[in-house]
Parts: structure tokens; C-alpha cells; sequence
């Protein structure tokens, strides 16, 4: 089974720079709003 | 009982909040524990608390979408059900609303993307951060939530229209009613103490089936470390919560104690059967006197009874009184769990102990049965008003019949029983399943892992 929920990096792991990391927290956290706000229009399209 | 539209949609609301309910009360407490845990992780770097992390963000995750799916069935039923209370309100309770999904449903769900998804592509400090936004979004969620209930128990800062709707004139006054603080309080310590019965209750169930699991035997000193300090301090923050209701709300106080008379030194009923139609209490238990004493009021203050009220307004007594009951009973076993919990691990016999521990599973859902318990004792107490002593419950609903209500409370009903029953037994295999205890760190060349008290030993100069 894959695994979904992504565990922390490893000790020794090589550590992206922090522009790299910036970049995903604001694209992971753009995505996910995206994708609620997809849901909630979707759900109000389907009852109004 | 005449099942007209008004009652149908009132049991359709009932039901629908009652599944709600389970879920916000239960991510609010778990966000602070997640949060509390990778703080841990962080400081220590004990694999224990990273692996506690990554087996409770899963139920995590399907607890915050199960709640946000049935949340907003709610709001679309209070257009379908509700419009005359929505036409009326919406000026007023709109804005608390949308505040909330604009500053604590969007906080919550962003960061949630960053808390499942991003822990290496971040970074550990930036998903430290993520963790704290989310858990901090579940307290704001409840901040606003309570606000707009809080309102429609003892509305304040607005004046009514001409057409008969509500216009806020003083925004803090609506945001902060007299009875949101104390409310507030309770709501909050309520989730997180079902929270930490609910992670109690999943680790004395793994140590019941093997006593040899770091992950489940950390997570149970740290559950009962939370409700031994956590459920003391819920009886006086409901104390405080039930003076408010007995200066604002006096016939939901009668009700809760089933006075049915108006007079000075009420006695303290502790259990019986209320009659509505009867006005008094069958076979009860009552110890004279100490009415007042426990409303925190001197013994010769006269006290508004059932009697003090038009017979129409009041709630459903018998409700009212036995989930107020039900709510309290199961307040002082939790008291009694922890102190029991913290006895044993003083003492260090708490893995020992198997009486205890079948004691902490049986609780396990004592904390949603409470807090529903409690909002049957706000929201049916508060009957027969939706804004109390502004807008009757009568007045509130749509213009549909009882055909129309009584098909989609069906729909409902057999809707929610396949979806959430799936997630809910989904949820439960998990935790049976309990967490893993995930790759350990490889020692060191000396043989001492990383992160450990003995790693942090400088090694000794080779001779």
C-alpha cells in the first residue's frame, strides 16, 4: 500500500533550500484551499 | 405528537447536528494533541511521539472531512428548513458565519494539505508551523460558532426592522454576548476532553491486546494527564455556564432542574421522572435545601419555577432534565477516571492495572455522548424560541410541507447511516489496528541511536 500521509525526512536526509521549501508549503497550502473551494462550488452547483 | 413540517425539520436539524457535532468536537482537541506531539518530536526527537503523530493525523484527517461534509449539509438546511429564521437573522448571523469559514475553515483547510502531504518536501519546522495553524483554526472555528449561538441564546447589540428583520448595531456586542465567554470555555475543554477519552480509550484498548507498545503506553499517560486536569476544571467552567443560563435563561434553569414552582430555597432534584402535563416530578430524589446553594445564590433569593412562564413556552422538561443529567453523571466519571489514572501511575501501576484499563475503553465515547447530551440541554432548553425572546421556533421555519421534510429527513437518514457508518468503522479498524511503531533511527557507529539520552554522551577518547 502507498504510502499517502508523508512521514518527516530523515535525519541525515539532504535538507531542499528554504525558497524550495517556502515554495511548497504556500503551493501545498494554495492546492489545498483550491481544492476546497472546488468541492464547496461543486456541492452548491449540484443543489441550487 | 403531531409530526407538522415545524417538528420534522426540527428533528432534521436535531439529527444532522447531532452527527455533526461528533467530529469538530473531537478534531479540535486532536489538532492541540497533534500539535502537542510533533512539538515533542521536535524537542526530543523520540520516535515514539513521531509515530504516535503519523497513526493520529490519519484519524485526523477523516474525522475533519467527515465533519466539514456534514457541516455543510447544515448550512444548505437552513435555507431549505429555516428561511424565515434566515431571512431574519442573516444580516446579523451571516457575517459570524462567514468569519468563520474565511478565518478558520480556509486556516484549517489549507494547512491540512501541508500537515498530510508536504512534512519533507517543507521541512520539519515549516510543518511544525502548518500544525499550529490547523489546531489554532479549530479553536477559531469554535470561537465563531459559539459566538453565533451565543447569540441566539441571549441576543444583544441589534435592533429588529419594521419587516420584522435584525440589524446588528453594535458588532462586539454581538460577537461577545454575555454568555459566549463561559460557553466558550466549556465547549472547548468539552472537546478536548473527549479527545483525550477518545485517545485514552484507543490506547488501553491496544494494551489490552499487548501490554509491549511504547507508542499506545505513552499515548494513555498523556490522555490521562489531560482529563485529570482537564475534567475538574470542566465542572467549573459549567458551573459558571450554568449561572449564566440561570441570569439569562431562568425557564431553561427551571427546566434543567425541574423547579416547578417560583420560590426561595429550591431543593437540589437529583433524579425522577418530570411530567409536563402533571407539573411536578414522579418518584423523585431530591435533597431540600441545597437548590440555591449549587446555583451559587443565597437560600433566600426566590428563584423563577416552570410556573413563572406561560405553559406554552415551556421546553420539553423531561428532555431537558435527563440529557442535563446524562452530561453531569458522565462529568464526574471522568473526574473519577483520571484521578483514578493519575493514582495509578503515581503509584507506577498503571500497565499493570487491566481494571483500569477496560475502565478507559468503556469511556471511550463518554465524551460525545456528554457533549451531545450538553447541546440538547442548550438548544431544546432554549425552546420554543430559535433567537430566544426574538423569533419563535413557529416563526423561523419555510414555507414546506410536512411531505417535503419528512422525504429528505429520510434521505437523510439512511445517507448519512451508509457514509458515516462506513467512515466511522473505518476509523475504528484503525485504531484497532493502532499506530506502528515505523522504522526506528540506526544507531550510530558506537551503537547509540540518535536521538536518545545516550547519544547526547560525547563518546569516550579511544586510548
Amino acid at each position: 500500500m502507498p504510502v499517502i500521509i508523508e512521514p518527516p525526512p530523515e535525519e541525515d536526509a539532504p535538507r531542499p533550500s528554504l525558497r524550495r521549501r517556502i515554495g511548497w508549503f504556500i503551493g501545498l497550502a494554495v492546492a489545498s484551499m483550491a481544492a476546497t473551494v472546488l468541492v464547496a462550488y461543486t456541492l452548491k452547483a449540484l443543489l441550487v | 405528537m403531531n409530526f407538522d413540517a415545524d417538528l420534522l425539520a426540527r428533528l432534521q436539524f436535531a439529527f444532522t447536528i447531532a452527527f455533526h457535532i461528533i467530529f469538530p468536537s473531537f478534531t479540535i482537541g486532536l489538532a492541540s494533541f497533534l500539535a502537542v506531539l510533533e512539538g515533542l518530536w521536535l524537542t526530543t526527537r523520540r520516535p515514539v511521539f513521531r509515530n504516535l503523530y503519523l497513526f493520529w493525523v490519519k484519524v485526523f484527517a477523516l474525522s475533519f472531512g467527515m465533519g466539514v461534509v456534514s457541516g455543510v449539509v447544515m448550512s444548505y438546511e437552513i435555507g431549505t428548513n429555516w428561511a424565515e429564521f434566515a431571512k431574519a437573522s442573516a444580516p446579523v448571523i451571516g457575517p459570524l458565519l462567514a468569519f468563520e469559514v474565511l478565518t478558520a475553515f480556509f486556516l484549517e483547510a489549507s494547512f491540512l494539505g501541508v500537515m498530510l502531504f508536504g512534512w519533507r518536501r517543507v521541512g520539519p519546522g515549516l510543518h511544525f508551523l502548518a500544525t499550529l495553524l490547523v489546531a489554532v483554526g479549530t479553536l477559531v472555528s469554535a470561537f465563531w460558532i459559539i459566538s453565533a449561538n451565543s447569540w441566539m441564546q441571549h441576543p444583544t447589540g441589534f435592533v429588529e426592522l419594521a419587516d420584522g428583520s435584525l440589524r446588528a448595531t453594535d458588532w462586539m456586542a454581538v460577537i461577545f454576548s454575555p454568555t459566549f465567554a463561559s460557553r466558550f470555555v466549556h465547549m472547548s475543554l468539552a472537546a478536548y476532553l473527549t479527545t483525550a477519552l477518545a485517545v485514552g480509550a484507543a490506547s488501553a484498548w491496544a494494551l489490552l491486546k499487548d501490554d509491549d507498545q511504547p507508542e499506545s503506553r505513552m499515548a494513555l499517560r498523556m490522555a490521562i494527564g489531560m482529563f485529570a486536569i482537564v475534567a475538574p476544571l470542566q465542572l467549573l467552567a459549567g458551573h459558571e455556564s450554568g449561572k449564566m443560563v440561570l441570569e439569562h435563561q431562568p425557564l431553561k434553569t427551571a427546566a434543567i432542574e425541574a423547579y416547578w414552582r417560583t420560590g426561595p430555597d429550591q431543593p437540589q432534584s437529583l433524579v425522577g421522572l418530570p411530567d409536563r402535563d402533571a407539573g411536578k416530578t414522579h418518584l423523585e430524589v431530591a435533597v431540600p435545601g441545597v437548590g440555591n446553594l449549587i446555583q451559587g445564590v443565597p437560600k433566600d433569593r426566590v428563584l423563577q419555577g416552570l410556573d413563572a412562564f406561560p405553559r406554552a413556552d415551556w421546553p420539553v422538561v423531561g428532555l431537558v432534565y435527563w440529557s442535563f443529567r446524562l452530561m453531569v453523571g458522565l462529568g464526574l466519571a471522568m473526574i473519577a477516571l483520571g484521578g483514578w489514572g493519575a493514582w495509578l501511575m503515581a503509584r507506577k501501576r498503571l500497565d499493570q492495572s487491566v481494571w483500569f484499563l477496560r475502565a478507559a475503553v468503556a469511556m471511550g465515547p463518554a465524551g460525545f455522548v456528554a457533549v451531545i447530551a450538553g447541546w440538547i440541554v442548550a438548544e431544546v432548553g432554549r425552546q420554543p424560541w430559535t433567537i430566544y425572546g426574538v423569533l419563535r421556533t413557529a416563526d423561523s421555519a419555510s414555507p414546506v410541507g410536512a411531505g417535503q421534510v419528512s422525504a429528505s429527513l429520510l434521505a437523510f437518514m439512511v445517507i448519512y447511516a451508509i457514509v458515516f457508518s462506513a467512515g466511522a468503522v473505518y476509523i475504528l479498524r484503525l485504531i484497532d489496528k493502532g499506530p506502528e511503531p515505523g522504522p526506528e533511527p540506526l544507531p550510530s557507529g558506537d551503537g547509540r541511536a540518535p536521538g536518545t539520552a545516550l547519544a547526547a554522551v560525547p563518546p569516550e577518547p579511544e586510548a
